[in-house]
């Protein structure tokens, strides 16, 4: 298993499957899994019971740590984070983690900081302020 | 992280469910085999968000099987080497704390706890710093970094850090 032992998010050495696939913010997932849930309960009295234990435990982790709640704002972090050229994972992780510093969001995903992109101190904070501004307005 | 990916399964599907209803049966059954499973390369399958498309049907020779190739849509959820993420504190020890963030556990033992911290025992056991002023129990939500993971068949089991730049409590819930 060289692959794995290889892996390192820091460096964004998250393999190519997971690389070029649709990364999905907390906010992201509980919008889903809601819709889901509440497709369930319309079609059964009890749909807890329906549900694997991996969907609720995945439900109430997204619950407790959206950083936003409401579709319209969670769209929004997309579009504005989509906006720096980030790889999926990164923008991810900053959605989730909502860093308040520039020092702060280098340490959360030191990738962004690696040779050959153009992400400068000024660029960082600006898309940090963004992120912020969509907070508040929320 | 959460990922939204593409899957492909072989569903082995008896005679008896062919008929108008044959693809609400092969969506019914994926979903009954796939949905809270775990495997190591893909990690915990969340939930199926759609079906992309459903192939032919093969006969197997001498059981009247039938398996289709099922390509869909799902939500999975895969802890990665060197990810940070927010984690509920569920178990609190002399030899560390356990934490969850959504399906996987995530130990972080006491040597990946700031030397600052220390252990104490009682009703409910923390880890707590000399000053007071941060405390790690039950139902705290931290940050960590996820330095291992190891994979068995059924499930991921992951190894973490607090003993980094920004990582540790976010929210105590004493506090609170």
């Amino acid at each position: 298993m060289s692959g794995e032992e290889e892996e390192n998010a820091a460096e964004l050495k998250i393999g190519d499957e997971f690389l070029k696939a649709k990364c999905l913010m907390n906010c992201e997932v509980a919008l889903i899994l809601e819709h889901k849930y509440e497709q369930l309960q319309q079609m059964s009295e009890d749909p807890m019971n329906q549900v694997s234990q991996v969907f609720e435990k995945s439900l109430q982790y997204v619950k407790r740590f959206s950083r936003y709640k409401n579709p319209d704002a969670v769209r929004q972090v997309r579009e504005i984070l989509s906006r720096y050229q980030l790889a999926e994972f990164e923008l991810c992780v900053l959605g989730n983690l909502c860093p308040e510093t520039v020092e702060e969001a280098i340490a959360m995903v030191p990738s962004i900081k690696t040779k050959g992109r153009a992400h400068d101190d000024e660029a960082i904070e600006k898309m940090l302020n963004d992120l912020s501004l969509i907070k508040k307005f929320e | 992280m959460f990922f939204h990916i593409v899957l492909e399964r072989n569903m082995q599907l008896h005679p008896r469910h062919f008929g108008r209803n044959l693809r609400d049966n092969i969506v019914a059954k994926l979903m009954k085999d796939v949905e809270g499973t775990c495997s190591g390369r893909h990690g915990f399958v969340v939930a199926i968000t759609g079906i992309e498309n459903i192939g032919k049907g093969l006969i197997r020779d001498g059981t009247g099987f039938v398996s289709f190739p099922v390509k869909y849509q799902c939500v999975v959820f895969r802890p990665f080497k060197g990810e940070i993420l927010e984690a509920v504190v569920t178990m609190v020890n002399k030899m560390g704390f356990f934490a969850e963030a959504g399906p996987v556990q995530i130990f972080v033992s006491n040597h990946l706890i700031p030397d600052d911290m220390e252990f104490q025992s009682g009703d409910m056991p923390n880890y707590t710093t000399s000053d007071g002023s941060v405390k790690i129990q039950k139902d705290s939500e931290v940050r960590l970094k996820i330095i291992g993971t190891r994979v068995d068949a059924t499930e991921i089991f992951c190894i973490g850090t607090i003993k980094d730049d920004f990582l540790g409590v976010i929210n105590d819930p004493a506090a609170a």
